[in-house]
């Protein structure tokens, strides 16, 4: 939405998402599901690059579809191979880190933690819960790209360098 | 707009020369980026092209040295993940360090202290957590800015100088390089060297010492290793023996232009690291090898060295795969072509190893040693019964292997024995003697060679034998299949008998008893064959046990007399006797002769029995197993007297199915 993304400031507050004049959609939309990092990648966007962001977000969901189900099948396959499973959740920790994807991002640590206890009914149970934060973050970056596209050109004109 | 601009200015820096690049820097650095997470590479790939740098980026660590490897000058930095699917990243951060003398960069999501000590002792000029910061990579042009002035600045300031001297005097000391778990003192050292140069780590420090030795200029340049220069070096310190290998000796040795004492001590250091790590990668490749029935070259090839995802840095290795990469890989890969017959790749590989490995210190003969019983093992699984392991006799063989191998090393005679099969499919652009000594040796032994250490030792003493044995070639298959070697004509067990190869008995044990012994038998009485059946010595500790690698034919420099001996020996029966459990007296007596028969008569009895037993580095299992097979052995030994004398071309059959046994023996 490039009427949002007046700058990272007012981004960030709409991520935050409270007290900017944020499309309330958008702060529902991404609120608390992304952080700084997310800003971070929409500042690469420029007109060089203009969907970027976009691009992004679309690259990560299908990397970290992949990786998930890796871990699924790792889940089944290789039961109490905890450090197998570690690996691959730290793929998609990687994953999410650089997007800024941050509850999705804690979850993974929790499974992690998991493996490290030595815990497989906590590592399953994290696992669904990485699984529904993904499910969820999905649909609100959806949301969250579709108002961009409404805002249309007009944002970017309003972006400050 | 911002980013439009960059992108122009790194179109133009990239055509301009090298030097104008260089006037515009920090723009235009060029950056190769290392990630196998597709969504962080492409972030970072954009992250650095907004700092206006000139990115190049694969998600492959392969395709990365690969492209290092092609121009090193290409790239100023390095910025590599930690954790990739293909290769470690601290793997390929040892790697370009010592290849290129590049700055690096790691990246990680984990900033567990544990893990970025980890890449500060690989020699990381930095480590940044994920995600990355433009704020960040806005400074990493420092680290090839500061590698640079340090390059220059150290070799004037008589400070640096002493940190250097007493580094480079001990090569073994640890330094910033050595891989986590170096000794204390050289970590110690390179922190107050770091310290005192700057923060960063810096894998180059010791070519910039080096380099610092030579007229300040603009652009110092880096000491490049080349294959060709690396092989001088490595013939040097084979010629030394690489426990007395100094730098100023091999300095002298090389006679190099413009090559530095420093640059020789660093290099030196890397290579003792990186012939550790060898060793203890050779011996798993021996039992993946063995495993594999060492058929496949490329998979040797890859698995060793190439690879390298395989090495497991040593404690104490720094980092020289790089050596291993280059000069060995080339070597073994040469000497693997060469020897078309052979799985070119093991032997070779091994050979090389051998060479290069038996330099090692003691830590590699264990390496070996345990390689070696693990390859037997695993040969053992498949059936051969060569080599009755003497694992005592494999260590004493082990470490005189260690000992004998710098005579090997030097071309031995044996070398000049060898048929000329042998020494056709030895010839390689390799390191010639050590690679021709090893890789003969390594054409008997074939597969089973995997060990280094073994190998060579084998090579050596097969190629006494095995020089007699024209079927050398029949080392091929790998572990199992030598029964397919032997049967054929390379069995001439008969002939051998008559013949005077006698020298080897090859017996190949293939890895089916019975299949392998007839092809043992036969082979044995080729003796000359490359198997080189190492018989359980009665003679104590040499166990010769012959490894029956291939029904070579004896023929070959067998004198008639010993291969009577031999022949005796074999149809008397004693085979069985000797193969179930290691010829003893007969055999021992007759290997000892037939190995000294080889025309190379390198060998002299004892010695040759000796170092045979690196055949029988089989583990007492084989032992077990070729006790099984005696009565095949029976059967066998009638079939190799009837089988018509070979030819004992040493050729590769015969040597093919030494090898075999050998390996499975190994």
């Amino acid at each position: 939405m490039r009427n949002l993304r007046l700058s990272s400031h007012s981004r960030r507050a709409a991520l935050g998402d409270r007290g900017r004049r944020a499309h309330p959609d958008e702060v529902v939309a991404v609120g608390g599901y992304l952080d700084e990092q997310f800003c971070q990648v929409e500042d690469l966007q420029d007109d060089a690059s203009p969907n970027f962001t976009e691009e992004v977000v679309t690259l990560f969901f299908k990397d970290s579809a992949r990786l998930i189900s890796n871990i699924e099948q790792a889940l089944e396959k290789y039961p109490k191979d905890f450090s197998r499973w570690d690996a691959y959740m730290q793929q998609l920790k990687g994953s999410c880190s650089s997007i800024g994807a941050s509850r999705m991002k804690s979850e993974c640590m929790s499974f992690r933690d998991c493996c490290g206890q030595g815990n497989p009914e906590g590592c399953m149970r994290s696992f669904q819960k990485v699984k529904r934060e993904h499910g969820a973050l999905r649909q609100k970056l959806e949301a969250y790209f579709q108002l961009v596209r409404q805002a249309g050109p007009a944002g970017a004109a309003t972006r400050p360098v | 707009m911002l980013l439009g601009a960059a992108r122009m200015e790194e179109k133009r820096a990239a055509v301009v020369a090298r030097e104008r690049e260089r006037d515009q820097f920090p723009v235009g650095m060029r950056v190769l980026a290392v990630d196998d997470d597709p969504v962080c590479l492409k972030v970072l790939e954009t992250l650095l092209r907004r700092c206006q740098y000139h990115v190049t980026t694969t998600n492959q660590a392969i395709t990365a040295l690969k492209l290092l490897r092609e121009n090193r000058d290409m790239f100023d930095l390095v910025i590599s993940d930690v954790h990739m699917p293909d290769m470690d990243g601290f793997k390929l951060l040892e790697l370009v360090g010592l290849e290129m003398d590049l700055p690096v960069i790691m990246l990680s999501v984990n900033g567990e202290t544990k893990s970025v000590m980890k890449g500060i002792t690989h020699g990381a000029c930095d480590y940044l957590l994920k995600p990355v910061r433009i704020e960040e990579l806005r400074n990493i042009w420092q680290h090839v800015v500061r590698r640079k002035f340090s390059k220059h600045e150290r070799s004037d300031l008589d400070v640096y100088k002493d940190f250097n001297k007493p580094l480079s005097a001990d090569p073994c000391h640890g330094h910033n390089q050595v891989a986590g778990g170096a000794s204390e003192p050289g970590g110690r050292i390179s922190r107050k060297r770091k310290e005192m140069h700057s923060d960063e780590e810096d894998e180059g420090e010791e070519n910039d010492f080096q380099e610092g030795d030579e007229p300040s200029a603009a652009k110092k340049p880096r000491v490049v290793w080349s294959i060709e220069l690396h092989q001088k070096f490595v013939a040097a310190v084979n010629q030394l023996g690489i426990d007395k290998a100094v730098p100023k000796r091999i300095l002298e040795l090389m006679n190099v232009e413009k090559l530095t004492r420093e640059n020789v001590a660093s290099h030196l250091q890397k290579y003792r690291l990186y012939l550790k790590r060898l060793s203890v990668e050779a011996s798993r490749q021996a039992s993946i090898v063995a495993a594999f029935g060492g058929r496949d070259p490329s998979f040797l090839h890859m698995g060793a060295f190439e690879g390298l995802q395989s090495y497991q840095p040593f404690a104490p290795c720094a980092a020289l795969p790089s050596f291993n990469p280059h000069g060995l890989l080339s070597r073994s890969t040469a000497a693997t072509f060469g020897v078309p017959e052979l799985s070119p790749a093991m032997t070779i590989q091994t050979a090389t190893n051998n060479g290069v490995i038996s330099h090692c210190a003691g830590d590699a003969n264990k390496f070996q040693l345990a390689g070696l019983q693990e390859n037997q093992q695993a040969n053992l699984g498949q059936g051969s019964a060569a080599s009755l392991g003497l694992t005592q006799l494999q260590q004493k063989w082990i470490h005189q292997e260690t000992n004998d191998l710098t005579d090997v090393f030097s071309g031995s005679a044996l070398a000049n024995t060898l048929s000329g099969a042998l020494q056709r499919s030895i010839s390689s652009p390799l390191p010639p003697q050590e690679l021709l000594d090893n890789t003969q040796a390594e054409v008997s032994l074939q597969q089973s060679i995997t060990l280094p250490s073994v190998s060579s030792e084998l090579i050596e003493r097969t190629l006494g034998v095995s020089a007699n044995l024209q079927d050398s070639s029949i080392s091929q298959q790998g572990a199992l299949p030598i029964n397919d070697g032997f049967t054929n004509d390379k069995l001439q067990l008969h002939d051998p008998f008559d013949s005077t190869s006698g020298t080897k008995f090859s017996v190949s044990m293939p890895v089916c008893p019975s299949a392998s012994l007839t092809a043992s038998s036969n082979t044995k009485s080729c003796v000359s064959s490359c198997s080189t059946v190492l018989l359980a010595p009665d003679t104590g500790s040499r166990s010769n046990c012959l490894q029956f690698g291939v029904a070579g034919d004896s023929r070959h420099g067998m004198d008639g007399m010993k291969q009577d001996h031999l022949h005796q020996g074999l149809s008397s029966g004693s085979f069985n006797h000797n193969f179930g459990a290691c010829m003893p007296e007969q055999t021992n007596a007759n290997v000892s002769y037939i190995v000294p028969q080889m025309k190379t008569n390198t060998m002299e009895s004892e010695d040759k029995l000796k170092q045979k037993n690196i055949y029988d580095l089989g583990i007492p299992k084989l032992h077990g197993g070729f006790n099984s097979n005696t009565c095949n052995f029976d059967g066998l030994l009638n079939s190799m007297i009837k089988a018509e004398k070979d030819d004992f071309s040493f050729s590769e059959n015969d040597l093919g199915c030494d090898f075999f046994s050998l390996g499975a023996c190994i």
